[in-house]
């Protein structure tokens, strides 16, 4: 299935651009005065979109904290960023949420369903919450994509480790989000089960132009993406297109030189 | 060492989470306490009084009434003047002095408006004599010196604006006598309510025991060196028997015992509520214990699988129950002292006059106190301690999310079954039960069957109910809904123990409305069925109805007629000899019309005839009267008489059930003018068509005697509906702290919860939950929950209040009837008690921060 889909999203197509996202000078401190902490440090950024990014870094990178606020998930001390062509940095918490709600996907490392909800019913929560009807052939082919046909009566219990992150994939694809965010969806799997969810967002975003933005400290993890970006100290320090798992392992060997040598 | 140290270390870093337990052990604790230090308080306030008032040896005729008790007669008993002398010529008597008390008076002001008190505490005519200076001191004024002055205690005055010069009318029973006010008292101690009023000896002695050379009491002082009863058997030896004479020891006793009835009833009553709170608190210990160590499974685990023993965890969180209760308790001890002082404050609002200065803190009391909440706290930690003693090693490697408590078991669900089955049975036969007595037993045992077995099966319960209540109330809210019942029937056992406590006090709610509402019912039935007399006049007071307030009744134009109605003390002696104590009904023949009653045998106007009487079925039935026997009837304070049985009533219905009928002017035959009872009340009827005229003039005709009631039928029932209402209302005033305390237990839960589904909570923001829908999740958790407790307590209620009433049948409760207005109301107020109880938990939920939440690292 190579043939390109076209991928019906609520807003339309017409004007849109070919960011998905973008961060201008987005700084993230904590503290004050002795105490302050920069985690991003005047960070400019782009996402394409249907493009599948890794965001690099070693910890305390500020990795987790970009993806945080690209998401909505966190505010920013200064600087803006760009969901589309809304600002997202200075809304309110109310229009945050339903931001999140509407146009983002996430898939967290670990504790992304809600054990009292099954399978199916984790997959469709966001557009439950909103309210809306999901659309039965799109959730079909989300769930046939991710495998979990026969499992969908399932409680999150009752499912391998696996299964619960092909579960969160899908629920972030349910929904038809404007982008996804992981952070660091395999990093609780075995190599396996990991490669497995790692194919099925590379083939969303193959199959069905899906934008998606992934933290990892993992090269293979990373070697799934179009692009990667890395992190240190705050600030975008190199990016790798077309990664491979070695040529990444390569330039974080040299940031650990360079980190040991500065 | 190392046990306590973690233990008070545990305590501290959750000291948040277990304050709503220590607010539940605090109130149960201080309710216990401040009842034990109220009530003491009264005892000392009431030994003080009697203490200050009695003399070294008093002597009283030896039929004299209790001091708050009204003679019959209206008149208290006397003794003649020379027996004053007589006691004071007693060798070893340094004074004596002749005392006249009477409390079969009312003294009304210049608007005719009762100046005694309204507590049910007495009135007290007296004489002044200097004995009367051992518990009062005059502080204005000076004291009664002729007729026209009386003497009245200043928190009397205070309340009714009186003041010297004012004029106040007393109604005793030789007629109504006006006296202005010379002076005024203050008790030296502390007087809890009753109403004063002193007058000179001899008009006391006239106005209150008709004529004059007569005493109620003669006080005697002993010589320095000879003791009470030393003085009490030379007296005794000197006047001869036929008197009652008492020390001042005895006489505080006898004083005390009075009082004593009361103050247990009202003890055990408040200790019995305690009890239920303490009950409700139970689960809550319970679920706060159980949902810590749930929390704390990985930690428990890791201290398992370094080397800590079953036994040490165990411990560790035993002393954490023990020192949630001393801080429970020692608080909760010092509250009781506060609340006793409050209840002080609010009795004396309603006339019961009580002092800080008499408060007693008995050293029982801290410890009692003390013990009560230490106790029961460690008690109800322990299954929880037990449960963490058996967290394996293993749960430190295992991942940390909501540990999933196991489904409630098929055992708990056949002990639960069985013991609501056998307290079913219980009840069942409660209803079938042919006498009161093991009838309540029984009552007693499905109660507490039935309950028990709630308690057990309502995790079982939990699955059913609240997927019924989804189905209802939840489903309107959608996925929201959705949420809010499944994280109810995640926890069955938590639900079920949180429902449960409310469910305790909710049913006791049930059930009493359903038999106070019952007891309206049937009394209301009753007065359709049998009550024929338009109008009721019964006393206030106790004091029975004075002559001349009768006389006004009988001027009254408009009424048809009016009858009176007085109880005569007698033995009966029947045709076999046996002797019986009885009070006749001594009435008139328009009493029949007055109240209808069916006769086994005879002709009931027949009794009203000279020399004869009626008996009951049930007396004539126990001693084998026929209509046409003789029996002698031996009056109190009369001669013996011999009369005819001319009818046998049926004791089927409530009122009046087992009387004797007579005529008055029988009775009056045998027992002389002045020793005749008064009409205990009095029944009329108006003339046909003039029944809304009557009763005004009834009214007026009774406006100068404050002390009696006229009601007509419609009134009479609404009185008796406010009473009982009143009377529920205090009941549920005490039930409230039960329900507080499960209120509290349903917060607790709440907010252990949600600090439990951190991970959860923030996960669902993420993916974009409004803070909204999560406050209104966690609010229809908290209804569903609410709910939950009130449909079973609410159940197990109204079927305890059934089967009550069907047992209560046999005392004449014969109509049954379900307050459904009272039902619907709570079990709508427990939806609001829900959702008041997510208030905090909900706010909190909302208000966590969504990244610290889904932080993973």
């Amino acid at each position: 299935m190579t043939s390109a889909v076209t991928i019906p999203r609520h807003g339309g197509t017409g004007g849109r651009t070919a960011v998905a996202a973008r961060a201008r000078q987005v700084v993230k401190a904590y503290g004050t005065g002795e105490t302050r902490v920069v985690a991003l440090d005047a960070v400019d950024v782009d996402i394409a979109r249907g493009r599948f990014t890794a965001i690099m870094g070693p910890s305390g990178s500020g990795k987790s904290t970009l993806m945080h606020c690209l998401a909505g998930l966190d505010t920013v001390t200064s600087g803006e960023i760009h969901l589309d062509e809304t600002e997202i940095t200075g809304l309110k918490d109310k229009k945050l949420t339903q931001l999140r709600r509407d146009r983002i996907g996430f898939i967290f490392q670990a504790f992304n369903l809600l054990p009292t909800l099954s399978a199916i019913e984790n997959i469709t929560l966001p557009m439950d919450i909103a309210g809306r009807k999901p659309d039965a052939e799109w959730l079909r082919r989300v769930v046939d994509t991710v495998g979990l046909s026969d499992r969908l009566k399932h409680r999150p219990n009752q499912l391998s480790g696996g299964q619960q992150q092909r579960v969160a994939v899908a629920r972030a694809l349910a929904a038809r989000p404007e982008i996804i965010f992981g952070d660091e969806p395999t990093g609780n799997l075995d190599s396996r089960a990991g490669a497995e969810v790692l194919g099925f967002l590379r083939q969303s975003v193959d199959e069905l132009g899906q934008t998606i933005v992934m933290v990892t400290h993992d090269p293979v993890a990373a070697s799934y993406a179009d692009r990667v970006l890395y992190l240190a100290d705050g600030r975008i320090v190199d990016e790798m297109e077309r990664p491979t798992a070695d040529a990444v392992l390569d330039r974080m060997k040299d940031f650990d030189a360079r980190g040991r040598t500065s | 060492m190392t046990v306590l140290k973690t233990s008070l270390r545990n305590f501290l870093a959750h000291k948040g989470r277990m304050a709503l337990s220590a607010v539940a052990v605090l109130l149960s604790v201080a309710f216990v306490s401040g009842t034990l230090v109220f009530t003491d308080t009264m005892n000392t306030t009431f030994d003080k009084l009697f203490a200050s008032t009695a003399s070294d040896v008093s002597v009283s005729p030896k039929g004299a009434a209790a001091a708050d008790e009204s003679p019959q007669t209206g008149r208290p008993e006397s003794l003649p003047a020379s027996l004053v002398e007589q006691v004071r010529k007693t060798e070893g008597v340094q004074a004596a002095v002749g005392a006249i008390a009477s409390t079969s008076v009312t003294v009304v002001d210049a608007d005719d408006k009762n100046v005694g008190p309204t507590s049910g505490a007495p009135t007290i005519a007296l004489n002044w004599s200097p004995n009367e200076l051992r518990s009062v001191e005059l502080v204005d004024g000076h004291e009664p010196r002729g007729p026209t002055d009386v003497v009245v205690d200043g928190a009397t005055a205070e309340k009714h604006g009186l003041k010297i010069g004012d004029e106040l009318r007393t109604i005793a029973v030789d007629g109504d006598f006006t006296a202005k006010i010379s002076g005024i008292v203050d008790f030296k101690v502390t007087n809890p309510g009753a109403t004063l009023v002193y007058f000179d000896t001899a008009t006391a002695q006239r106005e209150l025991l008709g004529k004059e050379g007569l005493f109620t009491q003669v006080q005697a002082d002993a010589k320095p060196g000879v003791s009470d009863d030393a003085l009490k058997a030379d007296i005794a030896a000197a006047i001869g028997d036929g008197y009652k004479l008492q020390t001042a020891a005895e006489a505080a006793d006898a004083g005390r015992e009075d009082v004593a009835g009361f103050l247990d009833v009202m003890k055990y009553a408040m200790l019995g509520f305690a009890g239920i709170a303490f009950l409700v608190g139970i689960f809550l210990i319970v679920n706060t214990f159980s949902m810590l160590v749930a929390q704390r499974t990985r930690e428990i685990g890791l201290m398992r699988a370094i080397g800590s023993s079953r036994k040490q965890i165990n411990r560790s969180v035993l002393v954490e129950a023990l020192l949630l209760g001393i801080v429970g308790s020692v608080a909760g001890v010092a509250a009781g002292v506060g609340l006793a002082v409050g209840l002080m404050k609010l009795m004396s609002s309603m006339g019961m006059e009580l002092s800080t200065r008499d408060l007693t803190v008995a050293w029982t009391t801290p410890v009692v106190g003390l013990a009560l909440g230490i106790v029961v706290t460690v008690l109800a930690a322990y299954i929880p301690a037990r449960r963490a003693g058996k967290v394996s090693p293993m749960a430190a490697l295992r991942d940390a999310g909501t540990p999933a408590d196991g489904k409630a078991g098929r055992v708990r669900g056949g002990l639960g079954l069985a013991l609501t089955a056998a307290g079913a049975a219980a009840l069942w036969a409660a209803t079938r039960a042919e006498e009161a007595g093991p009838g309540s037993l029984w009552l007693g045992l499905g109660v507490v069957l039935s309950l028990l077995g709630f308690i057990v099966i309502g995790p079982l319960l939990a699955g059913g109910v609240v997927r019924a209540l989804g189905v209802v109330v939840l489903r309107v809210f959608g996925p929201v809904g959705r949420m809010a019942e499944r994280n109810a029937l995640r926890n069955p056992r938590r639900t079920g123990a949180t429902g449960a406590a409310l469910m305790i006090g909710l049913a006791l709610v049930a059930c009493l409305s359903v038999v106070g509402s019952s007891m309206v019912a049937s009394a209301t039935d009753e007065l359709d069925r049998s009550v024929g007399a338009d109008f009721i006049v019964q006393s206030g007071t106790g004091q029975p109805i004075v002559p001349q307030a009768q006389a006004a009744l009988e001027k009254v134009t408009s009424l048809d007629h009016v009858t009176e109605y007085k109880w005569v003390d007698a033995k009966v002696t029947d045709t076999r000899g046996r002797t019986t104590t009885a009070d006749l009904a001594a009435t008139e023949p328009t009493y029949m019309q007055d109240l209808r009653r069916e006769t086994a045998s005879g002709t009931l106007a027949d009794a009203y005839g000279k020399d004869a009487m009626s008996v009951g079925s049930d007396y004539a039935t126990e001693h084998g009267v026929k209509v046409g026997d003789v029996l002698t009837v031996a009056f109190t304070g009369g001669g013996k008489a011999k009369l005819k049985v001319a009818a046998i009533t049926a004791d089927t219905g409530q009122v009046d059930n087992g009387a004797m009928y007579t005529d008055v002017s029988t009775v009056a035959r045998y027992v002389p003018a002045d020793r005749m009872p008064k009409s205990l009340l009095i029944l009329a009827s108006a003339k046909e068509g003039q029944e809304t005229q009557a009763y005004e003039a009834v009214k007026d005709a009774l406006a100068p005697y404050p002390q009696y009631k006229a009601s007509n039928q419609a009134d009479y029932k609404e009185d008796l509906k406010d009473q009982v209402g009143q009377l529920l209302n205090i009941v549920y005033g005490l039930l409230a702290l039960a329900i507080v305390v499960a209120i509290l237990g349903v917060v607790n839960t709440l907010a252990l919860s949600v600090v439990e589904r951190t991970r959860e909570i923030g996960l669902m923001r993420a993916i974009g939950l409004s803070r909204r829908q999560l406050r209104r999740m966690i609010r229809l958790e908290s209804v569903v929950i609410a709910l939950f407790g009130a449909l079973l307590g609410l159940g197990l209620g109204m079927g305890w209040g059934t089967a009550a009433q069907k047992l209560l049948a046999l005392e004449g409760l014969g109509v049954l009837e379900i307050p459904w207005p009272t039902i619907l109301t709570v079990f709508v107020g427990s939806a609001f008690v829900g959702l008041f109880a997510a208030l905090v938990p909900a706010f909190r939920a909302g208000r966590m921060n969504v990244l610290n939440a889904i932080a993973s690292e």
